[in-house]
């Protein structure tokens, strides 16, 4: 009788918790009797599901949390919107989360929340994009200038250090398409290349596209696309492919992701894509180091790799640091 | 006035312009006002030409690639405007056909004629949804088919996952495999007559040719001018002014649909972000090609001249290079001088 009450309970508990949803504190004991936290709750806030990018940053959360049985991570998106994440990071606090995992929107506006979550002894990881101050666990990030540059110097590499280039940037008053850009340029420094018509096509393949033909219009001659993201460069070569000249002209795109990047250089739409990680499986296995008392990091600077013909079969190749 | 179920020849907009003398209806007529806009915008392109790209047959079938989407669009947005209303849903029905065309040809192989049928319905029904809202339920175009427009972009995310529909297909083991593009998607890519023009271009004629067909040569099209010019009148004359405008709704829907299958035709994937403020250059091309957004007044040719006049403009600004701060405040200013060309004494 004590064993089915319990279980009620236990079930109650679930249905509640469920309905709350977040998952119950798990206090269980181990086979010697001796109480001890087994399971662990991980609250999950993206800000925008809207992106494939970020789609793909849950996924590679899942996936690698998927390992952890014991883990169970509750998804949460903000639609874009700095004052739903923020409400959204109250209920993970409120709930009790054991980690929270936040992929901010904008820094300022999600400081305070975050550092709420920090003081209440929530350990907070920070994905993609920072917060202020210091009042966060770990933040896990990629850096666009070094793969802007890394992408300048392997282009620089591949056309013998001379050659005419388009440029097409993503949105240049967003931060990524600044540090694409400014790290290229950076990276081409010193070579004869020339960057002989650039656009802002603002991440959208349909625009990529319209500002290639004027390109292939006005320019009979093209050696290279590098384009801010990896839909761009797909959008410049079927421009050029309209145009009955993709075979003389490479192609270069930013973010590798499995189902764009990686595909398109497969097929040789692409000469090259370089990784723009997600950070997924650092922010899980960071989570389990936090979860057994290990020390983590400040900050985590993810590695990129760049996929071509050669090595994407073989999951790319690590860019070397500088 | 006689009915107009009796005699609606009498009422149409037309036969009215045409007793006016020549000359004057010539010089004040709509279409010529909405052409100087363009030739205005085509001079630029002379005197900006780009090192002579814009001299190139292949910049202008590239326009005209680039317009055909958003034409088309805007010939749905044409009947809905001529009724007085507006459909704000355009571009998110445009991403919800264009993710589930690609869903029905790429992963599930259904026959082009298929996917095509099922996309067409698919618009035509979310269109007519906006209907019913305005022309049963009394709701305002504005708001009706801006609730439409949230709905359409949430169940295209809703079919899609939030993924892009391409050609790369996720397996169960998380890895993806390419399939190949369907024909169907390779043809409406592709061009026609040596090359020279595009087959979306092709599909936006036609587009307009069926639109030209329901505003004037159809008693359903002097309807819609009726309904726009005086919704009550209509309704005192016999008009049924409900099914009508549920009707053109609808039409928009349908075209919206055309649209999206072309969207999807052209990047080779259906994406559910598609489409986004599409909606907005539609009515800058209906407007700037003069017909009224107070309704009544307007017609399918005026469309094409305000496409080609934004579809140049744009262009014009591309082979040129100009940074994309100084695009908008252009393409703000030209808007405003097409519009205030409209207006001048009639």
């Amino acid at each position: 009788m004590k064993e089915f009450s319990k279980m009620l309970a236990r079930g109650l508990l679930c249905v509640v918790v469920a309905l709350a949803g977040c998952s119950d504190k798990k206090e269980t004991k181990d086979p010697n009797g001796q109480a001890k936290k087994t399971k662990w709750t991980i609250g999950m806030s993206q800000c925008n599901l809207g992106e494939p990018w970020r789609v793909q940053m849950n996924a590679d959360v899942k996936k690698w949390a998927e390992a952890h049985p014991e883990l169970t991570v509750i998804y949460k998106d903000a639609q874009n919107d700095t004052l739903k994440q923020s409400a959204q990071m109250e209920e993970f606090i409120s709930s009790g989360a054991d980690l929270i995992i936040i992929s901010p929107k904008e820094a300022v506006p999600l400081t305070p929340v975050v550092a709420q979550a920090y003081q209440k002894g929530i350990p907070v990881i920070v994905l993609d994009r920072r917060v202020s101050g210091d009042q966060y666990t770990c933040f896990i990030g990629a850096d666009n200038k070094k793969i802007g540059k890394a992408a300048g110097k392997w282009i620089v590499n591949i056309l013998g250090g001379k050659g005419k280039i388009v440029e097409l940037k993503g949105l240049m008053t967003s931060t990524p398409g600044q540090d694409r850009h400014s790290g290229f340029m950076e990276g081409i420094k010193g070579s004869q290349l020339e960057i002989v018509f650039d656009a802002d096509m603002k991440w959208l393949e349909p625009q990529a596209r319209k500002e290639m033909e004027s390109a292939l219009s006005r320019f009979s001659e093209i050696d290279l696309v590098y384009a801010h993201n990896d839909p761009g460069a797909h959008g410049a070569y079927l421009a050029a492919q309209a145009a009955s000249r993709e075979k003389n002209i490479k192609f270069v795109g930013i973010d590798g992701l499995p189902q764009e990047g990686q595909i398109y250089v497969k097929q040789g739409i692409l000469t090259a894509s370089f990784e723009y990680p997600t950070g997924g499986r650092e922010a899980i296995e960071t989570a389990m180091k936090i979860f057994k008392g290990e020390q983590v990091p400040k900050g985590i600077t993810l590695s990129s790799r760049v996929f071509t013909k050669d090595n994407v079969d073989k999951g790319g190749e690590l860019l070397a640091d500088e | 006035m006689s009915r107009l179920t009796e005699q609606p020849r009498i009422t149409s907009p037309i036969k009215l312009s045409e007793q006016q003398s020549f000359l004057q209806s010539l010089i004040y007529s709509p279409t010529t006002r909405a052409l100087a806009a363009l030739i205005i915008v085509f001079l630029i392109g002379l005197i900006f030409n780009a090192d002579r790209a814009f001299l190139k047959w292949n910049t202008h079938r590239d326009m005209l690639r680039a317009v055909s989407v958003y034409g088309i669009l805007a010939c749905g947005m044409t009947i809905v405007i001529i009724t007085a209303g507006i459909d704000l849903a355009v571009g998110s029905i445009l991403s919800l056909a264009a993710v589930a065309f690609s869903i029905f040809s790429i992963h599930w192989g259904w026959s082009p004629w298929l996917s095509v049928a099922v996309c067409l319905a698919v618009g035509a029904v979310s269109g007519l949804a906006s209907g019913v809202l305005v022309a049963t339920f009394a709701i305002q175009p504005f708001i009706a088919t801006l609730a439409l427009m949230v709905m359409a972009r949430g169940a295209a995310k809703w079919i899609s996952g939030g993924q892009k529909i391409s050609t790369a297909v996720q397996q169960a083991d998380g890895s993806y495999v390419y399939a190949g593009v369907p024909d169907i998607f390779n043809f409406i890519n592709s061009k026609v007559f040596g090359g020279n023009i595009s087959v979306v271009t092709i599909i936006f004629l036609i587009c307009l040719v069926f639109c030209w067909i329901l505003l004037s040569k159809l008693r359903y099209g002097r309807y819609l001018f009726a309904i726009g010019g005086n919704e009550e009148a209509s309704r005192l004359s016999g008009v049924p002014v409900a099914g009508i405008k549920m009707l053109a709704y609808g039409m928009s829907g349908l075209l919206s649909a055309v649209a999206g299958i072309c969207q999807a035709a052209q990047e080779l994937q259906g994406d559910p972000e598609a489409g986004v403020s599409y909606e907005l250059s539609a009515i800058a091309m209906v407007v700037i090609g003069g017909t009224s957004l107070k309704g009544g007044r307007g017609g399918i040719w005026l469309t094409l001249i305000g496409a080609l006049t934004i579809g140049y403009l744009e262009k014009i600004l591309s082979i040129n290079a100009v940074g994309e701060d100084k695009r908008l405040m252009l393409t703000g200013a030209i808007i405003v001088a097409a519009v205030l060309l409209q207006r001048t004494r009639r």
